[in-house]
Formats: structure tokens, C-alpha cells, sequence
């Protein structure tokens, strides 16, 4: 999966294309670890463009929510479609992230 | 108080201690010794008493009769003259009643017959004698009696009888000397029992002693305690005292356990809430170390939490300005609160980190506190906000400025001059469109930026659209002397969406297209249909980008730092509001780039299923 990465002022945002699932999970984790050691947490994962995601991906977003919390602020996603939401909301993960319209009001919440 | 005033406390208080533990039980002890002792005697000493009076008595009685027995019968045999035969009977009586004397005396005091043969002192009797015998004299020792006897007709002789000492008086001695071993030997077992027993009874006495402290309020153990050698009873009380005080100590502990628990949990609660903080929170003590830090702090300061313990500020917070702060606010509880900013550069760029250096006010201990926030977003957000006002209040005061100028033209020359009017109508015509398109822009980012932005939703004809687009910039490809195609395909589907906003993606793409591109350049308009999508690709051949710029490009306020970008005017605001829209559309815009080569934007739009390709 191809996942962009793009800054918005400070705040990275980070935008993968395409399901997020077995070694694409891999992928997505490890650069998220990256940004959030580079930008000091201040990043979105911008899920619009999401279709579905594994057991996997839902496990690095979870973890990837547990290494952003040191920050003292949980993953915020946004554009997410309502297949994820609702996988999300069925797994009672929802809670533990900020869901956002759209990458610019979850950038907006770094301010 | 004795103690304090005695020459040797230390004696005094020993003997103090003796008098305690022993003298009751001591004297309580030969109190009854004695008592028991003097009984024992008084009655032994009556009962001997009472025996020797019967003794004595009989002994007196036996000593009567014998004597009357004799002078009676001396009496008979002189009235016979036997005085032989009388002097052999007071022999034998006297052997025979064991008296110690036993003779017969004239008045004259001559002795006629004897016990002792050899005391006689006249041979025989005078054929008579006068003198009366004296009165016998009773009572005065009833062991030792004078009895007359008569001799008819001659006179009276004076029997002399005498018991040998008393029987009775041995056995008085021998009775008491019985007694006195039996209470001698009361005596030893009493001290025998004694040794044996005293520290049973010392024990039971200590304790007694505790119990009566206990009541009277003392609690402490060493003092309630007894000696453990005084018996099994001591230990016995040593061990409940032990006990008990285990139990309190098991007690205290526990309760001491609790409230550590209790407060190791608010601990942890404290400690996870500042975990929770997106500020940075650093606690330093009176020696400057760091004695607290949580989570964000870590982050922010690229520490590692476990390698900060108790290490020195100095090794935490990497500038020496702030360092210094915090050293001065642990000494200086009054100080006020600091705030610095400072800038880091790093691998993920720059970083605006802002340290508020504090002290806590404390009675014991000085302590500090530093709290770190993240304003680096701030501090792009108003960088580009207040490089946006100073662009638009640019961009918007050269319009006013080309408008002013061309009005006055308008007003001195025009008058005269249909043409310059004419002229100066047109531009200023141009410049209000230019004003309404920069107001349009700052509303729209105001929108975007306030989440209010909404979309009229409307049919888009395509077709219109890209012949507005080839009307509006057809001139200006022109005056720039570029080479502008719209190369379409010849059905165009109409959309469903904002007409406004969508024709404003179309615009903002061609039109920076045609901004930089130099003179003589090309730029080429084309759409492509597939899947369901549109794509609406615009390539030129202008000043391109590098990579930074197309990955900024996007971002609300940027500008490239180019030269040749910066001289055009602009708000830098365009492709952000462009893509924006888009993307509320379900749409995107993409940039591929090449420094100095050209650009191609794409931007993809979904066709709606149901609209008719027109």
C-alpha cells in the first residue's frame, strides 16, 4: 500500500492508500513509529482513502494509539469511511481514537 | 523523683526494686512463719506446761504417801522397839521410791534411822525425849516433807522425806528441745519452699503488679513486662505481653500498609493523569533534579524516562537559558513564573518548544516545576497567518492602488478623452474582479478554517465549464504568449456538486498554470474519463517544483521560497482552498513536478452514477 505522507504546518499527516492489512499493517506501523519519534506526536492518520482494514491493522492502530498516548494525545483519524468506523465501533476500539471530517479540522485540533 | 536526688540511683533504684519484688511476698511470707512458728511454741509450751504441773503433782503425791506409809509404820515398829528393823525400812523405801533423802530425826536434830546408813548420828533411842516436832510446813516444796511420828510414851521423831529431782523436768527439756527440731525443721522446709517457690511467686507478683499498671494506664510493654526467670507464669505473661504487642505492631502495620496503598494508588492515579497531559511536566527538587517527569515531557525533550532518574536538569532540558531558570526558581520559592521559547532544529525540522519555569511553594523543600508545550503548530499557524494578512493587505491594496489610479486618470484625463476612460473603466473593472476573487479566497479560508464551508449541490455541466475556463484564460495565454490546449474528449459528463467551488479547482489549476509559466511556454488542458472517475489533468512547462514544495504546495499560506514564485503575487491559499473543495467532493488534486521542467496537476473527481454523459 502506498501511504503519503504530507505536512500540514507541523502536523504530519499520513494518508494510506488502500486497505490496511498483513504486511501493509507492517508498513503503516512502522511509519507512524517513525513519525511520531520525528514529530514529537503531532500527527493524523488521514483514513479516507482506507477501504478496510485486518485483525492486523487493527492491532497497529491500537498500538499505534498506545505509542501516540505518550504524548498525551490519542490517534486522531480522519475521513474515516463507515465500513472502518463501524469495524471499529463492533471491536469498542472507537473510543480510544479522535475521528475527524477531514485531515484539515484534525490538524486544526493540534492549535 | 527519688532517683534524681539519691547519691547512687543506681542502688537506691536496685533496692527499690528488691523491696518491690520481695518485700511483700517476704514479709507476707515470714509474717506467716511467725505467726505460725509462735503458735507452735505457745502451745507446746502449754501443753508442756499443763504436763509437768500433773507430773509434778503426782510426783509430790507418791512422795506424801510414801512418807505417810512409813511413818506410819515406823510408828508401829517403835512402839515396838525395832529400831533396826525401821532403820532397814528406810533404806528400802528410800531405794525403792527413789528419794533422794529419807531420814528420822530426833527433835534434837539427831538422826536415828537414815537412807544413807552412815548419817546416823545416835544409835538408838533415848527411852524419851521432849520436844515437840515442828508443824509441817505445806507448800513450800511439796517434794520435800516432815511427818511426825510418835512414839507412845517417849516422844515425837520427824520423818524427813525428800524425792529425788524431778523426772518431769528431763522430759520437760527433752519436750522442748522436740519441739525446737520440729520448728527448726519447719523452719528450713519453710526456706527451703521458699527458694524453691520465690520466683513463682515474684512472677505471680510482677504480674499482678502489670495488671494493676495496665489498669492504671501504662501500655508500654517494656514496662508491663516481668523478669522471664521468675517461672513459667512470667513467661507465660512475657509471651501474651509479646503477643500483644505483636498483634498492635501486626495492626499498626497494616494500617500503615493501607494508607501507603492508599496513597501509592493516588500516586498512580496522579501519576496517570499527567501521563494524560499533552504538556510536558517536569518536577525538579531544591538540588535541581529532575524528580518527576511524565510522559509528554519525555517525548517532547527526547528523553527516555528511566534514564532521568533523579539525573540533574541540566542533563534534561537541553537549554542552558532555561536550566539556569529553573536552578534560580528552586532557591527562590518567591520568584515569579518564566516562560521561554525556545527553537529546536532537528531531523523532523524546527520545533518551537515553550518552557514555563515555576516554583512550587513548599514549607520544607523547594521545588520547581516546568511545564513544556508543543507551539510549534501555533507558531506555523500564526506565521502564515501573519504572512497571509501581509499578502492579502498586498494583494488587496494593489488592486485598491490600481483602481485609485486609474479612477483619478479616469476623472482628470477621461473627461476629455473618451478612450482613456474607457481604458480606465476596464481596468478598473478588472481590478474589482481581482479584489471580489481575493475577498472570495479569504472568506473561503476563513470557511475552511471555521469547518463551516457548505456545499450547494447543483448540476455541473462539464462542458460549460471548460469553455468558461478557455474564455477566461484564452487572453491571457495570449498576452504571455503561451501556447494554452484543452485537449477534451468529445462527451463530457455533468457532475453533481457546488458549481461554484468546483469551477473554482478548474480555475485555481489552470490559472496558476499559466502564472508560472514563463513566456513562450505551453500548457496543455486534457480530461480523461475511466471508472467512473474524472481526471482533469493540467501540464506545463514552467518553473516546476522541488520536492519540499510539492509536498507543501497544499498547505494553507505556503508559498515556495523560489525567487521566480515569490515575485508573482499570491496568498498562497489557491491550491489549498482548491483542494479542499475538491476533496469535499470526494475528489482530489495530485502534483507531479520537476524543478525547472514543469508541472502536472491531476485533479480526479468521482462522475456520478445516474448523470448523463452529456
Amino acid at each position: 500500500v502506498n501511504i503519503a505522507e504530507q505536512e500540514c504546518g507541523a502536523v504530519r499527516v499520513l494518508k494510506p492508500e488502500g486497505p490496511v492489512s498483513a504486511k501493509d499493517a507492517e508498513d503503516l506501523k512502522a511509519r507512524i513509529d517513525a513519525m511520531l519519534e520525528s514529530s514529537l506526536g503531532r500527527c493524523v492518520v488521514d483514513a479516507s482513502a482506507i477501504q478496510y482494514v485486518d485483525s492486523r491493522g487493527l492491532e497497529v492502530l491500537v498500538e499505534a494509539n498506545e505509542a501516540i498516548a505518550r504524548t498525551g494525545h490519542p490517534l486522531k483519524l480522519c475521513g474515516v469511511n463507515q465500513t472502518l468506523r463501524q469495524v471499529l465501533e463492533l471491536t469498542g476500539l472507537a473510543a480510544q481514537f479522535e475521528f475527524f471530517a477531514d485531515a484539515n479540522s484534525a490538524v486544526r485540533s493540534f492549535l | 523523683m527519688a532517683d534524681d536526688h539519691g547519691p547512687a540511683p543506681g542502688l537506691w533504684q536496685r533496692l527499690r526494686r528488691v523491696l518491690r519484688d520481695d518485700l511483700h511476698l517476704t514479709s507476707i511470707g515470714f509474717g506467716f512463719t511467725a505467726i505460725l512458728l509462735t503458735a507452735m511454741a505457745a502451745a507446746a509450751w502449754w501443753a508442756g506446761r499443763t504436763q509437768d504441773s500433773s507430773l509434778h503433782q503426782a510426783h509430790a503425791e507418791r512422795v506424801r504417801t510414801t512418807g505417810e506409809t512409813l511413818a506410819r509404820t515406823a510408828e508401829i515398829l517403835l512402839a515396838d522397839g525395832r529400831l533396826g528393823r525401821v532403820r532397814r525400812l528406810v533404806v528400802e523405801t528410800a531405794r525403792e521410791a527413789n528419794l533422794s533423802r529419807c531420814r528420822l530425826l530426833l527433835p534434837t536434830g539427831e538422826v536415828v534411822a537414815d537412807a544413807q546408813p552412815e548419817a546416823i548420828t545416835r544409835q538408838d533411842l533415848p527411852p524419851s525425849w521432849d520436844g515437840e516436832a515442828p508443824p509441817p510446813r505445806p507448800g513450800v516444796d511439796r517434794l520435800c516433807r516432815t511427818i511426825s511420828v510418835t512414839v507412845p510414851d517417849r516422844g515425837t521423831l520427824l520423818l524427813q522425806v525428800a524425792a529425788s529431782p524431778d523426772p518431769a523436768a528431763e522430759l520437760f527439756w527433752q519436750t522442748r528441745a522436740g519441739i525446737g527440731a520440729v520448728c527448726v525443721m519447719a523452719l528450713v522446709v519453710l526456706v527451703l519452699m521458699h527458694r524453691r517457690f520465690r520466683n513463682t511467686f515474684r512472677g505471680i507478683w510482677a504480674v499482678r503488679r502489670a495488671l494493676l499498671a495496665r489498669r492504671d494506664g501504662q501500655c508500654a510493654p517494656e514496662a508491663l513486662k516481668v523478669r522471664a526467670d521468675w517461672g513459667p507464669e512470667a513467661e507465660a505473661w512475657n509471651s501474651l505481653m509479646d503477643q500483644m504487642e505483636q498483634a498492635k505492631r501486626r495492626t499498626a502495620l497494616s494500617r500503615t500498609e493501607e494508607s501507603l496503598r492508599l496513597q501509592q494508588h493516588s500516586s498512580q492515579d496522579l501519576s496517570a493523569a499527567c501521563d494524560a497531559l499533552a504538556q510536558g511536566l517536569i518536577l525538579v527538587d531544591g538540588h535541581s533534579r529532575a524528580k518527576y517527569l511524565n510522559s509528554a515531557a519525555a517525548v517532547l525533550l527526547r528523553v527516555r524516562r528511566d534514564q532521568i532518574d533523579d539525573a540533574d536538569i541540566g542533563d534534561v532540558i537541553p537549554d542552558e537559558e532555561v536550566v539556569e531558570a529553573v536552578r534560580q526558581a528552586t532557591h527562590r520559592p518567591m520568584q515569579r513564573r518564566q516562560i521561554f521559547e525556545i527553537e529546536r532544529k532537528g531531523d523532523a525540522g524546527r520545533v518551537l518548544l515553550r518552557f514555563i519555569v515555576r516554583p512550587v511553594r513548599r514549607e520544607d523543600s523547594a521545588v520547581a516545576m516546568v511545564v513544556i508545550e508543543d507551539i510549534t503548530q501555533q507558531r506555523v499557524a500564526e506565521d502564515a497567518r501573519n504572512t497571509f494578512l501581509a499578502q492579502a493587505t498586498h494583494e488587496l491594496r494593489t488592486p485598491l492602488t490600481n483602481i485609485r489610479a486609474c479612477a483619478e486618470a479616469g476623472l482628470d484625463e477621461g473627461r476629455d478623452d473618451p478612450a482613456v476612460q474607457a481604458n480606465c473603466l476596464s481596468t478598473i473593472n478588472q481590478e474589482v474582479c481581482r479584489l471580489d476573487r481575493i475577498v472570495g479566497d479569504i472568506l473561503s479560508v476563513s470557511e475552511i478554517e471555521a469547518g463551516s464551508l457548505r456545499l450547494n449541490e447543483d448540476d455541473v455541466r462539464l462542458e460549460d465549464l471548460m469553455a468558461s475556463l478557455e474564455a477566461d484564460y484564452a487572453a491571457q495565454a495570449k498576452e504571455k504568449q503561451i501556447d494554452l490546449t484543452f485537449d477534451l474528449p468529445p462527451k463530457l459528463p455533468v457532475l453533481r456538486g457546488d458549481r461554484e467551488k468546483i469551477s473554482l479547482g478548474f480555475h485555481n489549476l489552470l490559472g496558476n498554470a499559466l502564472k508560472y509559466t514563463p513566456e513562450g511556454g505551453k500548457v496543455t488542458a486534457t480530461v480523461d474519463i475511466q471508472d467512473g472517475q474524472l481526471a482533469f489533468q493540467v501540464a506545463d512547462t514552467g518553473i516546476g517544483m522541488n520536492e519540499e514544495d510539492q509536498r507543501r504546495i497544499f498547505e494553507k499560506f505556503y508559498r515556495s521560497p523560489d525567487r521566480r514564485v515569490t515575485q508573482i503575487t499570491g496568498s498562497g491559499l489557491g491550491l489549498a482552498i482548491a483542494r479542499e473543495v475538491i476533496r469535499m467532493h470526494g475528489g482530489d488534486i495530485a502534483v507531479e513536478s520537476e524543478i525547472d521542467q514543469g508541472s502536472t496537476f491531476t485533479l480526479t473527481l468521482p462522475v456520478m452514477e445516474g448523470v448523463p454523459v452529456a
